[in-house]
């Protein structure tokens, strides 16, 4: 008995340790992680010419100011650029993870015979470098007029070997094949078992890379530079690298670095929003019964 | 869940075609709509009184011009001062030039000129000094001459050079004009030499040798001469006698840019410089009031692009800044507008030339309301005679007048298509030699392999 | 495992009837492929056997040339240093320095995040602040990097005013200080990326097994290694793999960072640096499709090593 109540003191004072020198580590981590946002913050107040004298630690009362001639830049239209980049960062997302988990589920779920020869393919083709192709990419959207349209954006999602590799790793450790053999005795068709079966159980994997898909797509600017001409379709990764191309008379680096911050704004809610869905997973136990 | 994300799916698609549909809509729409009417007749009326342009109405021509660009900056003065004929919808294509983007998407239009539909090809593009030659040097630009700008006496000569091809076809012109001067400190060339006077200045810096004897001397007294090493390296290159490559491709090194490599490894060992590129924060940092450095190089535009310091409230040091030729004439920067062969606009192409070169109401606009040197001589000279003009920022100099003689002086000889990518090359591999982390052989070495990387047609040593 | 306990006669109807979903689960991802990435993928490949550039405008080749491009590769210069190995060591150098601390601390995070025990407050604050780097473009990121550590930045600065320095250090012109500062940004950027994945393949686990664990007096360690890491396998295989294939492809810090010179000497020049020197400017695609495959090689073998060795202890 009384070793016992030595053993939980011990214990409680091992928790209380461990958790003081995690946090320490969290706010450690934070500071560094926050730290060039804050950066981003104070430039994003400053003027072009007080830029050019290099760093300040404090913000400067330009903030509003930089705002304004950002919004109002007659080159560049923000709130468009936000809407174009989020239907394609969108349905990028949507249709990479969903067809990646048809994928992965299509080759953990059943047998067949080009199973194998078939995972090791697209394990081939994740490891090819993207620059190279990408030129080769453009080249094809020029052949088949395939610019000014956001398909070839869009649509190239659908095969995302990385996305789909996670599914399947994922899959291999959380999903046990007896809930399939068990929604198939009940008499589930396949794609009613995989959609309302198997996909809720893979909530926490599908907001994980609905999340890295919808920021890849939204950051990405060299395709869509090379595709894209119509003012109106820009994206917003176009838009900086406009504002930063800028003639000298209307260069503003205040104006870049606001914009810069502004276009973190949608990614940040989206993450927050995506994020609520990566809780503990049902127990395998439950769903069984 | 699948219904959510099927409709979510669905919505998204179609705000995608939309959008694209929208926009064919919007460009193609809004002009055409107003040209049936009587007006055609006006057109032809004006258009008879430009002596260049020959009889052609603008219906004979495209009726889309597309013009490539990387920024705003011309589309501005053409939207101001530019008469579109009557009928034909201007469409700006404008990719940045960061990644190289814009070259990228520029070659790959041009490449497929011949096969685009006559609403896709390109009309007219924008070109800025340091790649010129990859455009003007190829078939896919045209004899100006044959469309109708054959005036060029008041223009400056290194803006034709520059937009010829080896054999003197003129393939475009320039609107603006970028004369460089040496931008020195006032105070500190009081200190250094006794004088801030432009001429007397320029009267103690006019060769490379009372150059550098004079950067000793603002060495002893605790100045820089220059803020980078490389700040001297553009009036050499624009001063060179022989191109980068012989004519079999070998690449040989100018003894120009070999006086600036030795001068950029003495300058850096002797404390007289910073061992840093141009646009460095370190360079800039020079400018404040405190900042030790006495000379910079570069046009006009460097004041406001570059200067932002030196026209800081508190820390810089406004108007204590003045120019003079230096040791040798060069200029820097400037945007030339290119015929693409293949245009179906060629009257419009001329058109929009001559009005940039040759129209003195357009150039004078240009000076007065925009802040440009133009290219045209006399209009630049009137302004330089204004007595009353004086710049701020140089102390009350006259910097129009200095530029329109600095101007005249300009040669745009023995370039490669190489020449950008092989100065910035030389310059960076060079840096680390001049700090030392790096021996001249390594140096060497590197810049080679930088070359062989870039260009497999040149032979390196 | 379960198969043993089904009838047989089961099994063998469901392997034949259900055979067919399989290919057309697979069906969408391949005809995507086979419309947009398979073209331009093979052609990489083939260019590599060509003599393909453009000089100026003007197009050269393809010429069929065979295996000149990667005997150019792997052809020493003249002080006898083979540049595509010192790239392939640059990178693996740069890599290691910023995967080891990615992995081992985002598997502390993740479990942190997870643990029953420490039930850490302001989660989803930590969660998103951790993630915050990775969704500044890299470009962006790499200018606020320069700005801070340039000569004339806080960082000497403050080791100036400190009396620890006399002249500023030139951050971007040591080999370690370069190497380190891409290391650091590259980890900055990507661990908060690792951690979710892993928590998220945490929680994925069957949380009974927790329970039980915990019912049994088992210590964290225990449940760590016990539960967590064997569970885990999968997804700490991919996400090992995964910073492997990103890690061999790093580009765009080391590229802005340098301004595409690797300073000093090279020596932070990456691969795909290398690669893009050659595509950029001459639209070289032999020798940049040649070194692709080089990287395609290497992280192949790489790859196969780790996933090899992590499932053998797998199964152990």
């Amino acid at each position: 008995m009384k070793k016992n109540s030595a053993d939980s003191r011990k214990a409680r004072v091992m928790l209380t340790l461990s958790r003081v020198l995690v946090y320490a580590l969290l706010i450690f981590i934070s500071i560094l992680c926050l730290f060039s946002f804050y950066m981003l913050i104070i430039n994003a107040s400053r003027t072009n010419a007080d830029l050019q004298g290099g760093f300040k630690a404090l913000p400067q009362g330009h903030f509003l100011e930089n705002l304004k001639n950002a919004w109002n830049d007659s080159s560049i239209n923000i709130p468009r650029g936000m809407l174009n980049s989020f239907v394609i960062a969108a349905a990028t997302a949507i249709l990479s993870t969903y067809f990646s988990a048809l994928t992965a589920y299509g080759l953990h779920a059943y047998q067949f015979k080009l199973k194998r020869i078939t995972f090791l393919f697209i394990m081939a083709v994740m490891v090819i470098p993207k620059q190279v192709s990408a030129a080769g990419f453009v080249q094809l959207c020029y052949k088949l007029k395939l610019t000014n349209s956001y398909l070839p954006l869009i649509l190239p999602g659908i095969a995302a070997p990385v996305v789909f590799f996670y599914m399947i790793q994922y899959m291999k450790s959380v999903l046990p094949m007896e809930i399939v053999e068990a929604a198939r005795v009940d008499g589930s068709g396949e794609f009613f078992t995989f959609n309302r079966i198997v996909l809720p159980m893979l909530k926490p994997a599908i907001s994980v890379q609905l999340i890295f898909t919808f920021v890849e797509s939204w950051n990405n600017y060299f395709l869509p530079a090379l595709l894209l001409d119509k003012a109106e379709m820009k994206t917003v990764p176009i838009m900086i690298a406009q504002l930063r191309a800028a003639d000298y008379s209307k260069f503003d680096l205040g104006k870049v670095y606001m914009f810069i911050l502004l276009a973190i704004l949608p990614v940040l809610l989206v993450y927050i929003f995506l994020s609520r869905y990566i809780v503990k997973g049902v127990t395998a136990g439950s769903v069984k019964g | 869940m699948k219904k959510y994300l099927a409709l979510l799916l669905a919505v998204l698609m179609l705000t995608a075609m939309f959008a694209g549909c929208a926009s064919k809509e919007t460009t193609t729409d809004t002009p055409a709509a107003s040209t049936e009417t009587a007006e055609p007749a006006k057109t032809e009326e004006t258009k008879s009184e430009e002596p260049a342009a020959e009889e052609a109405p603008a219906s004979e021509e495209g009726k889309v011009f597309n013009i490539y660009a990387w920024n705003e900056e011309f589309k501005g003065f053409f939207e101001k001062y530019y008469t579109v004929p009557e009928g034909v919808t201007v469409n700006w294509i404008i990719t940045p030039s960061a990644d190289g983007a814009y070259q990228d998407k520029l070659d790959e239009a041009l490449l497929n000129q011949e096969s685009a539909s006559a609403d896709d090809k390109v009309d007219l593009f924008l070109a800025e000094a340091d790649y010129i030659l990859k455009y003007t040097q190829s078939p896919v630009t045209q004899d100006i001459t044959a469309l109708g700008v054959t005036d060029f006496s008041n223009t400056y000569a290194y803006t034709v050079q520059a937009a010829s091809d080896a054999s003197g076809v003129v393939k475009g012109v320039s609107f603006q004009c970028c004369p460089a001067a040496l931008i020195y400190r006032r105070s500190i060339a009081k200190d250094v030499l006794g004088t801030d006077d432009p001429a007397e200045v320029q009267e103690k810096l006019n060769s490379w040798e009372k150059f550098n004897a004079v950067a000793a001397e603002a060495k002893a007294k605790g100045y820089l001469m220059t803020a980078s090493e490389a700040a001297t390296y553009r009036v050499f290159s624009n001063n060179v006698t022989s191109p980068w490559v012989d004519e079999n491709n070998n690449l040989q090194i100018d003894s120009a840019i070999q006086t600036w490599m030795q001068q950029a490894k003495d300058f850096s060992d002797n404390g007289y410089t910073q061992d840093c590129d141009i646009w460095s924060d370190e360079c800039t940092a020079q400018m404040f009031k405190d900042g030790k450095a006495m000379c910079y190089f570069g046009p006009a535009w460097y004041f406001n692009f570059s200067m932002g310091n030196a026209q800081d409230a508190e820390k810089g040091c406004f108007g204590d800044w003045a120019i003079c030729e230096g040791p040798q004439a060069h200029f820097w920067g400037g945007t030339w507008l290119l015929a693409p062969a293949g245009t179906d606009n060629p009257t419009m192409v001329a058109d929009i030339m001559n009005t940039f070169i040759n129209n003195e109401e357009v150039c004078t606009n240009l000076v007065k309301n925009e802040a440009q040197f133009s290219n045209n001589q006399k209009v630049n000279e009137l302004v330089a005679q204004d007595e009353s003009y004086g710049s701020d920022f140089l102390g009350g100099q006259n910097d129009i007048a200095l530029f329109c003689d600095l101007a005249k002086n300009i040669k745009f000889e023995n370039n490669t298509i190489y020449d950008q990518l092989l100065n910035e090359g030389l310059q960076a591999n060079w840096r680390e030699y001049c700090k030392g982390t790096v021996t001249e052989d390594e140096a060497m070495s590197n810049f080679y392999k930088y070359i062989n990387e870039k260009y497999p047609t040149i032979v390196t040593p | 495992m379960q198969t043993t306990k089904a009838p047989k006669l089961k099994t063998k109807r469901s392997k034949i009837s259900y055979a067919k979903w399989g290919y057309i689960f697979i069906a969408p991802f391949f005809l995507a492929y086979a419309l947009f990435h398979f073209a331009p993928q093979m052609l990489t490949i083939y260019n590599s056997f060509f003599e393909n550039y453009r000089e100026g405008l003007t197009q050269v080749g393809p010429n069929f040339v065979g295996l000149k491009n990667y005997i150019t590769l792997f052809t020493p210069d003249k002080n006898g240093t083979i540049d595509i190995l010192k790239y392939a060591g640059n990178t693996i150098v740069l890599w290691l320095g910023c995967a080891v601390p990615q992995v081992v601390i985002s598997l502390m995070l993740a479990c942190f995040f997870t643990s029953y025990r420490l039930k850490i407050r302001g989660q989803q604050f930590f969660k998103t602040v951790i993630y915050m780097p990775n969704l500044i473009m890299a470009s962006a990121f790499s200018m606020l990097f320069y700005m801070l550590f340039s000569n004339v930045g806080p960082v000497n600065q403050l080791l100036t005013q400190a009396g620890w320095i006399d002249a500023p250090i030139d951050f971007f012109n040591i080999r370690f200080t370069v190497r380190s500062l891409i290391s650091l940004m590259n980890f900055l950027m990507w661990f908060g990326n690792t951690t979710i994945l892993l928590m998220a393949g945490i929680m994925g686990i069957d949380q009974s097994l927790f329970e039980a664990a915990n019912i049994d007096g088992a210590t964290s360690l225990q449940v760590f290694f016990k539960v967590t890491l064997p569970l885990l396998m999968p997804i700490l295989v991919y996400t090992v793999i995964t910073a492997l294939i990103g890690g061999l492809q790093m580009f765009d810090v080391p590229q802005v960072l340098t301004n595409g010179l690797g300073t000093p000497n090279r020596s932070s020049t990456t691969l795909v640096m290398y690669l893009n020197n050659y595509l950029k400017t001459s639209k070289n695609y032999g020798m940049s499709g040649a070194i692709s495959v080089v990287i395609f090689i290497i992280t192949g073998l790489l790859s196969l090593v780790v996933f090899k060795s992590l499932t053998k202890q797998e199964e152990n």
